[in-house]
């Protein structure tokens, strides 16, 4: 899941293009991640020290981690770090950007420097994000100031992001912006939760991404935004929103749900409180409404 | 009694959940699936066709599954009804629990969950 989030903050950065993005993250599947680039990552060894071992390995027949431990650049204990971590799919993509040629071992350290700062991210909650905790990079991206607003929305955000990898498109990757704008939607399809709390919720999306997502969830091919089309999105939402009741009960928090709904051409009128998460799914984009006074004309 | 005989009514208001349900009931060889939309459906369906077995979803237009699970076993406690829901909450769970539940499915439902669960029923029908 790393991956894709940071992928996108290099494609955000114009480190790397869309169309290396979409070959890295396929490549990347089948890739094996280098000693150096977890060295790099555990911020055990330099640039400098790693492409020196480099060197030293093109003149001898040596591993890289013996090279390492020879040259004083790494211990024994970080050795057995890095070769547990070896194969943990959530590295590869250093190795992919820079096998492609598409970033220097130099720009990627220092791109994930910056990705750690422009996040606020300590060494610790960077090593739960990259070992896919999604929780703490939702967190640091939600500016809402209500505590308990914000820590319902991490959960909800975080159990959408792990259900539209289950159920729609495993390289999901999504973004939390402020709904300030006013926006006309072609297809849109809201669901209310209340009780303890009030949430609005709803999916916005243009009609070819609509019928992509239905395709998908329903398993099965729709060319028309049809019944059954519509029940397919609206069932997604449904399901989602009755698994975050299950999380939220299990917290000890009773919600309710109203049946969705399903809107064409509806306007959202802005919420201060809210969020409009943009949702990357095969290069396109849709939208997750989230907002504790929603209102749509 | 075999799966062929039972009289299985679903109820969601979701043509599509419906759709993909009675494909899983018929892949189990139940062949008798009657079909409502939403709660106050079910309940007129269950008054006049008395199904074995009731898939109930729980939010619904008109009527919830839980009014709607209330009037039928109101009406007839012999009708066995599965809850068939992605909102498990232990509020609904409980309430279920206590009007008399056959069991609860929870979404996104599969054709093994609704195969082993016809079995079960079956079985435990003799």
């Amino acid at each position: 899941m790393f991956s894709q989030y940071f992928g996108h903050y290099l494609l955000n950065k114009r480190l790397i293009n869309l169309l290396q993005l979409q070959d890295v993250l396929e490549l990347q599947k089948s890739n094996h991640v280098k000693l150096g680039i977890l060295a790099i990552n555990e911020g055990f060894m330099s640039v400098e020290q790693v492409d020196e071992t480099h060197e030293k390995q093109m003149l001898m027949d040596k591993k890289f981690g013996e090279i390492a431990i020879e040259l004083g650049f790494l211990t024994e204990d970080q050795l057995e770090i890095l070769l547990t971590a070896q194969n943990k799919s959530h590295l590869l993509i250093g190795q992919t950007l820079i096998d492609r040629g598409y970033l220097t071992l130099k720009q990627y350290s220092e791109a994930l420097i910056n990705y750690k700062k422009d996040h606020s991210l300590s060494d610790e909650q960077f090593q739960n994000i990259s070992n896919g905790d999604i929780e703490t990079l939702i967190n640091r991206t939600l500016t809402v100031g209500h505590p308990y607003l914000r820590d319902v929305y991490i959960d909800y955000l975080s159990l959408f992001a792990k259900n539209m990898i289950r159920f729609i498109d495993d390289q999901t990757h999504i973004e939390a912006q402020p709904f300030t704008e006013p926006e006309i939607i072609p297809w849109l399809v809201t669901q209310k939760i209340s009780g303890d709390m009030h949430l609005w919720t709803g999916i916005a999306t243009d009609e070819s991404l609509f019928l992509h997502i239905a395709s998908k969830f329903a398993q099965e091919e729709f060319d028309q935004p049809d019944e059954y089309a519509q029940a397919s999105i609206s069932e997604f939402l449904n399901l989602h929103n009755g698994l975050f009741l299950v999380n939220m009960s299990n917290q000890n928090i009773e919600l309710d749900m109203e049946p969705q709904k399903v809107h064409q051409d509806a306007q959202l009128i802005p919420d201060t409180l809210g969020y409009i998460v943009s949702v990357h799914s095969s290069s396109r984009t849709f939208y997750l409404i989230l907002s504790n006074q929603l209102q749509y004309v | 009694m075999i799966k062929k005989e039972l009289k299985v009514l679903i109820c969601d208001d979701s043509i599509l959940v419906r759709k993909k349900l009675k494909d899983a009931l018929e892949q189990a060889e139940c062949k008798n699936i009657l079909e409502a939309s939403d709660g106050q459906v079910a309940v007129n369906m269950c008054k006049k066709y008395r199904p074995d077995l009731v898939f109930l979803d729980i939010v619904m237009p008109n009527k919830d599954g839980i009014q709607a699970l209330t009037e039928i076993k109101e009406f007839d406690q012999s009708i066995n009804v599965v809850m068939a829901s992605s909102a498990g909450t232990q509020t609904y769970l409980k309430q279920a629990i206590k009007l008399g539940v056959y069991d609860f499915l929870q979404k996104p439902l599969t054709s093994d969950a609704v195969s082993e669960l016809m079995n079960r029923f079956i079985k435990a029908r003799g």
